[in-house]
């Protein structure tokens, strides 16, 4: 496992903490939105009413600046499997009893109702902070990634950064905002506010080592008890982000509940981005020296 | 509380309400205790310990029933305490006319609710049927003090009781309950103290004298809390209700609270964390009665006292001590019965419950499912449809409950059921929940920015074969109609609503409209309340209305505006042959 990050613990000697993090289970989350209310509540943050959106009881959407927990809801209807955690025969009998008209608000019948809680993924490989030109996003000695609101100029390089759409402007404001993975809370020992709220521990608060063990048991128990698209999500030290400070125990693809497969790090494309500017550049002055000189003839 | 009739004393109240045998047995001691916890020295062998001023019940005073009344104008006023019956009680329009009959009406709550502006806001201001010059009722609206502003004690349905403490003092005018209720008191007997009238006496004589703290003058919520535990004659805590004397030498507030600050202990404040006891947690608050954590505990032994099953066993016999013991939860049975003991034939009171009968309140000790006392109806579970209902009972003849409380009357008029005429104009099932993010009727959550955000508007649910059959559409709009009234919800499709197949050959599909009933014409979001729609439909022994099942239409888009939308009611009534 490789938690250092490029500032941490390096650039803090013997001040950097152990790196904490989040790990949400979503397995036993029950989308009481305990989590985003004590987030606002602690940080302070402005109410974002966006209306009914009809998409099931999410009503939050995104995460934005003025929304660092986001628990998103999905409905979903899946065909009755025999690898459902069930027996052949319990299966042949749902299927019977699906047949026979038979409704139930069992997973029996395929359907199922997913609640995730999202959240600043706090990554080891962060471009938000990277091309911050103020210096207003640092790496805590935590290892969590945290805006000083007061240093912030409004540029908005980070919120095109972010691979997850996570971080955010404020609009009346300017300045950018996001989860400090309670920055101010952990300073006097103090769980962040969410981790604290939750009532299944989904959100799980500790040091990332500890909870990345802890997820990979929880996952080979999901998977031995039959969620075969049980997944973790950003628990991977070589994924496009070098794995998150907050990662996931998802059921399905990540797609299902609207986080991107496959998340880059989008400094890693400055290299040919430069490059392909650079090769463009010399092509712009051979056609120019071209169109120049060439005439002459 | 006693009846006039019935209990004109207190051996009369004792012999008809307790049982001769198991814990009730004793309920003597315990109105005697109650009586000398209220009015104190006042309180006799010589005066049935002022048993004749408690006051009388001289009929049917719940909720509904008083709403009734106040409809029929026969209620001067209501302290009306955390509750918004305009939006959480069945047919909220009953409701409203009912307020508009009062002369004076107290609203104490966070913030001005509907029930608390039904003069000025609500559905018949906008269609026009009310006009505020026209309501003479006198409305007080109390801000109250929340619960981290105050000390005091949850109760949970574990019976758990845990002491919270106030974090801060409350804002402005806001006070607590008993802040309000413990002046108010004060007051009326610095007004009544050169009475002679003797009506006055139960009001002169009552123990009236908590100590005050803090800068409201706050009554101390520990010294209640101590008087409602009791104490002996000579002032020391009692600590169970095994100690309670019918002879006037205890005082307790409240039999099954008794023992709540043993030792002069407040023992619902005790925090003990759960890493430091084991998981039955004795030392994390108190449980009515007697600190019980389990109840009737002594079922988890078999009639000979051992475990039913070593892996689950919790309290059990210990014939060598000669008591029960267990994990560490308190027995709850008497501590050295054997499990043998057979009671001889007269014996009265906990002497007359036999070693193997766990459920010490009932006077045999055993747990019923055939309950011959105690309901009006009964005395086995049965099952009836609703009031209203599509469905014929398949289980009896009897359609409905007999025994259940209706209300004909023009404000609180009933659909036609099954094969009754009309039954295919409210074609559909609507039931009422509610959600995580909104509190009962919203006065506590809707006008709390990041509870409304989350659930901003009212929205009603429907299986997409009901929206297809009845052009609905996701996230537009609907209104729902029956002969209460109608309203207008935004459309939720969802596949966890789903038709009802019900019977055979063939099964009949029966739609269900679902719809939470949080919302109301004040706060941060605002939306009709789905409790227009219901009937008052009561049942007999605690008169609660039928929130879960009625009958109704569903059709697409939002509702009439002003004199049109009583129209449209009324349209519903007259061709769904609805007779008030």
């Amino acid at each position: 496992m490789k938690l250092e990050t490029h500032a941490w613990p390096g650039s803090y000697g013997e001040r950097a903490k152990p790196r904490i993090g989040f790990f949400t289970d979503t397995s036993v989350c029950i989308g009481c939105k305990a989590c985003e209310v004590a987030c606002k509540e602690w940080n302070q943050i402005p109410m974002s009413m966006q209306g009914f959106t009809g998409k099931s009881y999410d009503n939050t959407v995104a995460l934005g600046a003025d929304t660092w927990r986001h628990v998103a809801f999905i409905e979903q209807k899946l065909p009755a499997r025999v690898t459902d955690g069930a027996s052949l025969v319990d299966a042949v009998a749902r299927g019977q009893a699906i047949d026979g008209g038979i409704q139930t608000y069992q997973e029996g019948d395929g359907f199922r109702w997913l609640m995730a809680s999202d959240v600043c993924k706090h990554c080891t490989e962060a471009a938000c902070l990277e091309v911050c030109p103020t210096g207003a996003l640092f790496r805590t000695e935590f290892g969590t990634v945290v805006v000083q609101q007061d240093v912030c100029n409004g540029c908005g390089y980070c919120v095109s950064a972010c691979p997850f759409g996570v971080i955010d402007r404020r609009e009346d404001d300017g300045r950018v905002w996001k989860c400090t993975l309670c920055y101010d809370r952990l300073k006097d020992d103090m769980e962040p506010a969410c981790a604290d709220a939750c009532p299944t521990n989904s959100i799980q608060f500790g040091e990332l080592e500890t909870l990345r063990e802890r997820a990979e048991h929880r996952l080979a128990h999901l998977r031995r008890a039959g969620n075969g698209n049980a997944q973790l999500y950003l628990a991977d030290d070589d994924d496009g982000v070098g794995g998150g400070g907050a990662f996931f125990l998802l059921l399905d693809e990540p797609e299902v509940y609207g986080l991107p497969p496959d998340p880059v790090d989008s400094r890693r494309a400055l290299g040919s981005i430069w490059a392909a500017a650079g090769a463009a550049a010399v092509a712009l002055g051979a056609g120019l020296a071209a169109a120049v000189f060439g005439g002459r003839k | 509380m006693p009846h006039p009739q019935s209990h004109p004393t207190l051996d009369t109240f004792v012999e008809l309400n307790g049982p001769d045998t198991g814990a009730w047995g004793n309920l003597r001691p315990y109105i005697v205790s109650l009586l000398k916890a209220w009015w104190g020295d006042a309180a006799t062998e010589e005066n049935e310990f002022c048993f004749q001023h408690l006051p009388r019940i001289n009929g049917d005073h719940s909720h509904y029933a008083t709403m009734l009344k106040m409809l029929d104008g026969g209620v001067k006023g209501m302290l009306c305490v955390g509750q918004n019956p305009t939006v959480g009680s069945a047919n909220n329009k009953l409701m409203r006319l009912a307020l508009a009959n009062l002369d004076w009406l107290v609203i104490r709550d966070f913030q001005p609710t509907e029930s608390g502006l039904f003069w000025k806001v609500s559905p018949e201001h906008e269609t026009g049927e009310v006009r505020s010059e026209d309501i003479d009722t006198e409305v007080f609206f109390l801000p109250a003090a929340a619960h981290t502003e105050k000390d005091g004690n949850f109760t949970n349905t574990q019976r758990l009781l845990q002491w919270h403490h106030k974090a801060c003092e409350p804002p402005g005018d806001c006070r607590s309950e008993l802040h309000w209720i413990y002046h108010l008191g004060k007051a009326i007997r610095e007004k009544l103290c050169r009475s002679t009238d003797p009506n006055d006496r139960p009001i002169l004589d009552l123990t009236w004298d908590y100590p005050l703290v803090g800068p409201d003058a706050e009554p101390d919520a520990e010294h209640v809390l101590q008087e409602i535990s009791g104490r002996k004659a000579d002032g020391s805590f009692l600590s169970s209700y095994d100690e309670l004397e019918q002879d006037g030498s205890t005082s307790c507030g409240s039999w099954i609270h008794c023992g709540i600050y043993k030792d002069g202990i407040n023992q619902s404040a005790r925090k003990k964390p759960h890493r430091e006891q084991n998981w039955i947690a004795r030392e994390w608050g108190w449980a009515w009665p007697k600190d019980t954590r389990i109840i009737y505990n002594r079922s988890s032994a078999d009639p000979e006292g051992r475990p039913w099953s070593e892996r689950k066993r919790y309290i059990w016999w210990d014939p060598e001590e000669g008591k029960w013991t267990g994990l560490g939860d308190a027995p709850d049975f008497p501590p050295t019965k054997e499990p043998a003991y057979e009671p001889p034939p007269d014996a009265e009171t906990m002497e007359a419950i036999a070693g193997d009968k766990p459920f010490i309140l009932h006077p045999d000790g055993r747990g019923w499912i055939y309950a011959p006392t105690g309901l009006v109806d009964g005395p086995l579970p049965a099952h009836y449809e609703p009031q209203e209902s599509p469905f014929e009972n398949r289980l009896y003849a009897q359609q409905q409950n007999p025994t259940r409380q209706v209300f004909a009357r023009p404000e609180n008029p009933y659909h036609p059921f099954d094969g009754k005429s009309g039954a295919d104009v409210f074609p559909f099932v609507l039931t009422t929940y509610r959600l995580t993010e909104h509190h009962t009727a919203g006065g506590m959550s809707r006008t709390v920015p990041y509870l409304a955000e989350l659930q901003p508007e009212f929205f009603c649910e429907v299986s997409p074969e009901l929206a297809a059959e009845r052009g609905l559409e996701h996230r537009g709009w609907a209104t729902i109609v029956t002969a209460r009234g109608a309203v207008e919800a935004r459309v939720l499709v969802t596949e966890r609503i789903k038709p009802l197949l019900i019977g055979s050959h063939p099964p009949r599909t029966m739609h269900l409209v679902g719809a939470p009933y949080h919302w109301g014409d004040v706060g941060i979001v605002t939306g009709d309340s789905a409790n227009e729609l219901l009937p008052l439909a009561l049942d007999n022994n605690v008169h609660i209305s039928e929130y879960k099942a009625c009958t109704c239409d569903i059709r697409p888009g939002r509702r009439p505006r002003g004199p049109a939308r009583p129209a449209l009611v009324e349209d519903y009534r007259r061709r769904g042959g609805v007779r008030t």
